[in-house]
């Protein structure tokens, strides 16, 4: 039988110190991901740091922003009452996502650094799988591929990054903390993930035995308005075909400031800059929402089955965009 | 004495008598057994789906911790294929040779101490390919068909003039998916050996025919052959076969004489114990232009396994739904590299209703005439095939009841012509005519000194209410409360009973058990027919009635003994009488045994940018014949129901073009209906005891499912103009 170790530190230079960015070590946090894969025989760690005893947990204030310890959960974020007044947008991602059962034990640094759902890669019976096996090639690419990306993917790995969360995270500007055996370190996160590229086993820019210990979240001004819009077959319990994180400052009928993240679309969380751009300074309305939403998606890849999301994304976007220009500030 | 036809139309909605031991985790599921000395089993299954096996290497799981044995084809003697059973062929042995027929065929069991260290070691068998190109498609070239596999191919009348003849027509193809039947709980088997006696706990539904097929298979008399079933967490048609893990389980037992337990995974539940089949079908309908059929010709085509058989006529229904003078139905299967296909919940119904009830909404939109007007203008008020009345049938009233309830008088005709916000909402309907099904049944009913009823059959509860209806029914029959009477079930030492599968048991085994009871109170009047001491003496079965916990003249009431007296005054302990029920047949009977009717109402929203599909409303009307038990029949439906509205929009087992590899088995990649799919849903029974059986029921455990996939299709064309032809509607049809 496969054995391995299992440790549970108190403190972080503990935690840090017995992980040693071994290859064979990984970190346990709520294990929503971590222990689905290794019973899946997808990851194989020798040794698991169990990190839910360090003192990382819990939601603060720190000036214009909110910081919020790594093993917050997602249940926990999305009750707390800054979140509900002045990030809907963060709210309504986090409740949208899985069930009710998995946020409560699912923790954020977690939620940010979940694998892809591709079943290619979770069953280790498939051979080819880049992100798995590297350079073994990608069988998603000729299979059925409908809850795939269309953004930063090739024909190397179209794997979806399927956190909800984190789409309105990277809209938001959220700044990632990150200490490791060279000390601390902050990454905004629209720099922390890289797309598929040439190496899609390379997801994002932690180093291996580094730990996240907070992610930290702008408040959006008073009068900005956001929500976030997720589409998919089944009204719960399902990931994403498209989603949209949306917050829109405007002010006398123009728009200040937009601030768009895509889900379902990216191998990584998608902000789509191109699009505020064509928001910023526009009156809002459906023909300038049209345009944000064609620049989105430009240089979207697909294959047959991913083909319907380059127009449902879009259509996710003006939806977005359209209700929340018509909230009450 | 008390008969059947002294029951009510619709039976009191007794709740569960199983209901408190399942919620208290008291009732013991397949997988909840264990034997003393166990060992536990864990597949190896082919990661190619069609090619050879060019060798195998377990060496590294047989040397890993705990492992016992590691079973292949190399070391298993080929074992006898299970005999006929009542619904065809067994599934062929397992471990035959080096062949490769479909991705996940099981190549090895590996069995060991712990479950864990099965399914490491597992993970260690090597086995080697030589992979040829699988077919998987319907219209592979390549594939062999089978033309009429069952011989219900159809043909009345001319097609041809009659579409010729016909003011209005319409020609479609429709296609369904494989759909996976997933019961919540995983299939298991523990298998015990005892020099020659076998004790099975088997997922099944059909306890008597995996003891036939055992005794078949390993060479030993039936009577030495025990297999219980008490619970299982649900079937779909699955439990209805003896399949190759089942086999392999009781072999690994016998070989390492000592018991062997085996529990499927999820992903392995998509590829050994059935799936219902996808297909595509044609549809060609005429009419005259006051909307009265002039022909229907229906062709099915669906995916079958390489080596094995599968019951699916979707066009066959197609015959005798309508009445109409020219019918051809056409039924044709295709083999392919994948796993077995088995009728699941309502088989070929599901897909055959589906391109039926939408081609007939078309044929509706072409003649600019309700839907639901044209379903009443061809209403087969004989059965059309045979031109005999049915035994019952009140599809007339479904419809008008449905209607009243849903309001369909205030639908408008034009499509596209009602919103909501950003919704567009349309209404539309499906008819059902289900086929009647019936197995012949043994029961036996025993009263002991204390008063108390045992009353079973081999048949098993697959958690729909049979143990609840059949309790019911021995109370009433036999004059006892219900808590004084214990249903035994699920055990094939029982007197013999058919499947829990083709809505036909309880009308197979409460027939038997109402036999059973019949002749058990004859049983008590022999016993007192000369006895000076019982106030029932001389009683003929016309005279008494069942009351009380006993027997009571009918005329009159002070003259009436309690069995516990009886008993005791005999100095008997207890006393059993067996019943047995048979099939009606048409030719006796001057009729057709109808099967349930129904029909279904159903509102659904379409975004319409998103295309998100909700079913907003749905009213289903039926008739079941004789309910026994209001609730438990309506939570039939309602499932029913879910797993139409499932079929319609969800439900898509995808296989992978190039490998054939099953792209979704797990339950986070198939999408089942959530609550939050399922609207607040309206269900009624109409009609009356039906005339073919006794107890006049007729089955209403697939019924629900049919129809309801059509008639969602349907609404989304109501809704939105589009018109559908592909199951499941996602909204990337939408669009
Ligand atoms: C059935 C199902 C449905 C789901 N649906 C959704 C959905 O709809 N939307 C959505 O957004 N998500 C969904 N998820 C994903 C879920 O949100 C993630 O699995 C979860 O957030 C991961 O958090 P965790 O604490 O359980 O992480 P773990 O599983 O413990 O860890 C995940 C990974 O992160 C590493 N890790 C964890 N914490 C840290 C840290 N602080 N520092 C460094 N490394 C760390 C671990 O080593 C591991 O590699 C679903 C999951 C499941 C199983
Ligand atoms: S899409 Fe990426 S994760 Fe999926 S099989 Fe291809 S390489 Fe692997």
């Amino acid at each position: 039988m496969r054995t391995f170790e299992y440790v549970r530190p108190l403190d972080v230079p503990d935690a840090l110190a017995a992980h040693a960015g071994d290859t064979a070590t990984a970190y346990l946090a709520g294990g929503t991901t971590q222990l689905d894969l290794m019973k899946d025989g997808v990851l194989e760690p020798a040794r698991l740091v169990d990190i839910t005893r360090l003192p990382m947990r819990g939601i603060f204030t720190e000036g214009t922003a909110l910081r919020v310890g790594a093993l917050t959960t997602m249940e926990e974020l999305a009750a707390d009452p800054t979140v509900e007044r002045r990030l809907p947008l963060v709210r309504e991602a986090l409740l949208l996502g899985a069930s009710v059962q998995l946020r409560n034990m699912a923790t954020i640094g977690g939620n940010l650094l979940q694998r892809t759902r591709c079943r290619y890669f979770r069953d280790p019976g498939v051979a080819a799988c880049n992100k798995r096996a590297p350079g073994s090639g990608c069988a998603a690419v000729t299979g059925p591929a409908r809850m795939h990306a269309i953004l930063g993917v090739s024909e190397r790995c179209i794997a979806l990054h399927a956190s909800d969360v984190a789409v309105a995270l990277v809209a938001l500007d959220a700044v990632v903390h990150v200490e490791g055996p060279e000390g601390d370190r902050s990454v905004p996160l629209t720099e922390f993930y890289v797309e598929a590229g040439t190496r899609p086993e390379v997801e994002h820019t932690l180093g291996h035995g580094e730990l996240i210990t907070a992610v930290e979240i702008p408040r959006l001004p008073e009068t900005t308005r956001s929500g976030y819009l997720k589409v998919r077959d089944r009204v719960s319990y399902e990931f994403a075909l498209t989603s949209a994180a949306v917050a829109l400052d405007i002010e006398n009928g123009m728009i200040r400031d937009a601030r768009i993240g895509l889900g379902g679309v990216g191998s990584k969380p998608w902000r789509a800059a191109a699009a505020e751009e064509v928001l910023r300074d526009a009156p809002p309305g459906p023909a300038v929402f049209r345009e944000a939403a064609e620049a989105a998606v430009t240089g979207a890849w697909t294959v047959p089955g991913t083909e319907f999301k380059v127009e449902l994304a879009k259509r996710t976007l003006v939806r977005q965009l359209t209700t929340v220009s018509e909230v009450a500030p | 004495m008390s008969t059947a036809r002294e029951l009510p139309v619709v039976g009191p909605a007794l709740d569960r008598v199983d209901g408190p031991a399942k919620t208290a985790g008291q009732a013991r599921y397949p997988s909840d057994f264990d034997a003393p000395g166990q060992a536990h089993g864990a597949l190896v299954q082919s990661t190619i789906a069609a090619g050879r096996i060019t060798g195998i290497d377990t060496s590294a799981a047989e040397a890993a911790p705990g492992v016992l044995a590691v079973f292949t084809h190399l070391n298993v003697p080929p074992l006898p294929r299970g005999p006929m059973t009542g619904l065809g062929v067994s599934p062929p042995a397992p471990l035959r040779d080096d062949r490769i027929l479909h991705h996940g065929q099981h190549v090895a069991l590996v069995v060991a101490e712990t479950r864990e260290q099965a399914t490491a070691a597992a993970r260690l068998v090597r086995v080697g390919y030589a992979s040829v190109e699988p077919v998987l498609d319907l219209d592979d070239p390549r594939a062999t068909t089978v033309d009429d596999p069952w011989g219900l191919d159809s043909e009345r009348g001319d097609v041809e003039a009659g579409l010729a003849a016909s003011a209005v027509r319409v020609e479609a193809t429709y296609t369904t998916p494989d759909n996976t039947n997933n019961p919540l709980g995983l299939f298991s088997t523990l298998a015990a050996w005892d020099g020659d006696r076998l004790t099975v706990h088997d997922a099944t539904q059909w306890p008597s025919m995996v003891r036939e097929t055992l005794a078949h298979v390993f060479g030993v008399p039936e009577t030495s052959v025990r297999v219980l079933s008490p619970y299982l967490g649900g079937g779909f048609g699955a439990g209805l076969r003896a399949w190759p893990h089942v086999i392999l389980a009781v072999h690994a037992a016998r070989e390492l004489r000592r018991p062997v337990k085996l529990v499927l995974t999820r992903p392995q539940m998509f590829t050994s114990v059935g799936h219902r089949p996808k297909g595509v079908q044609h549809v060609r309908l005429g009419a005259s232009a006051d909307g009265r059929l002039l022909a229907i010709e229906h062709r099915g085509r669906s995916l079958l396994a390489a080596e094995d058989d599968d019951y699916e006529p979707f066009a066959a229904g197609s015959a005798v739904a309508y009445a109409c003078p020219n019918v051809l139905t056409r039924d044709q299967q295709v083999r392919a590299n994948v796993p077995a296909p088995v009728s699941m919940r309502a088989p070929a119904h599901a897909q055959g209703g589906f391109a039926l009830e939408s081609a007939m909404d078309e044929l509706a939109q072409a003649l600019e005439l309700d839907p639901l007007e044209l379903r009443l203008r061809n209403v087969a008020d004989v059965h059309p095939a045979l031109g005999l009345p049915w035994t019952s049938n009140a599809l007339r009233e479904c419809y008008a009841v449905g209607a009243e309830r849903f309001g369909w008088s205030r639908r408008p005709a034009r499509p596209r012509s009602q919103r909501d916000g950003h919704w567009l909402v349309g209404q539309a309907m499906a008819g059902v005519s289900y086929p009647w099904y019936q197995a012949p049944s043994l029961a036996r009913a025993t009263v002991t000194a204390d008063g108390h009823a045992v009353v079973g059959g081999s048949g098993m509860d697959i958690g729909t209410g049979t143990y609840t209806v059949l309790t019911q029914l021995s109370a009433r029959l036999l004059g006892l409360p219900p808590e004084r009477v214990r249903l035994e079930l699920g055990d094939s030492d029982l007197p013999k009973a058919p499947q829990a599968g083709g809505s036909g048991l309880t009308g197979a085994l409460g027939s038997a058990v109402h036999d059973a009871c019949t002749k058990l109170l004859d049983a008590f009047l022999d016993l007192v027919r000369d006895d000076p001491a019982s106030p029932l003496r001389g009683s003929a079965p016309e005279d008494v009635l069942a009351a009380d916990g006993g027997i009571r003249r009918r005329d009159d009431a002070d003259r009436s003994e309690t069995y516990d007296a009886i008993l005791a005054r005999h100095g008997r302990r207890e006393l059993s009488a067996d019943g047995s029920s048979t099939p009606a047949r048409p030719a006796e009977l001057g009729m057709a045994p109808a099967g349930a009717f129904g029909a279904h109402f159903v509102e659904v929203k379409v975004d319409e940018d998103l295309g998100l599909v909700r079913v907003s409303r749905l009213t289903t009307v039926i008739d079941g014949g004789r309910i026994l038990n209001e609730k438990t029949a309506r939570s039939q439906i309602i499932g029913g129901a879910i797993g139409g509205i499932g079929m319609a929009l969800f439900e898509d087992t995808i296989t992978d073009p190039v490998s054939g590899r099953i792209a979704n088995a797990t339950f986070g990649d198939y999408l089942v209906p959530v609550h939050a799919d399922i609207p607040a849903m309206d269900v009624t029974f109409v009609g009356e005891p039906d005339r073919a059986s006794p107890l006049g029921t007729k089955g209403v455990g697939e019924v629900g499912l049919v129809g309801v996939a059509a008639a969602i299709a349907n609404a989304v064309h109501h809704a939105t103009g589009i018109r559908v032809r592909s199951l499941p509607i996602t909204l990337d049809a939408l669009l």
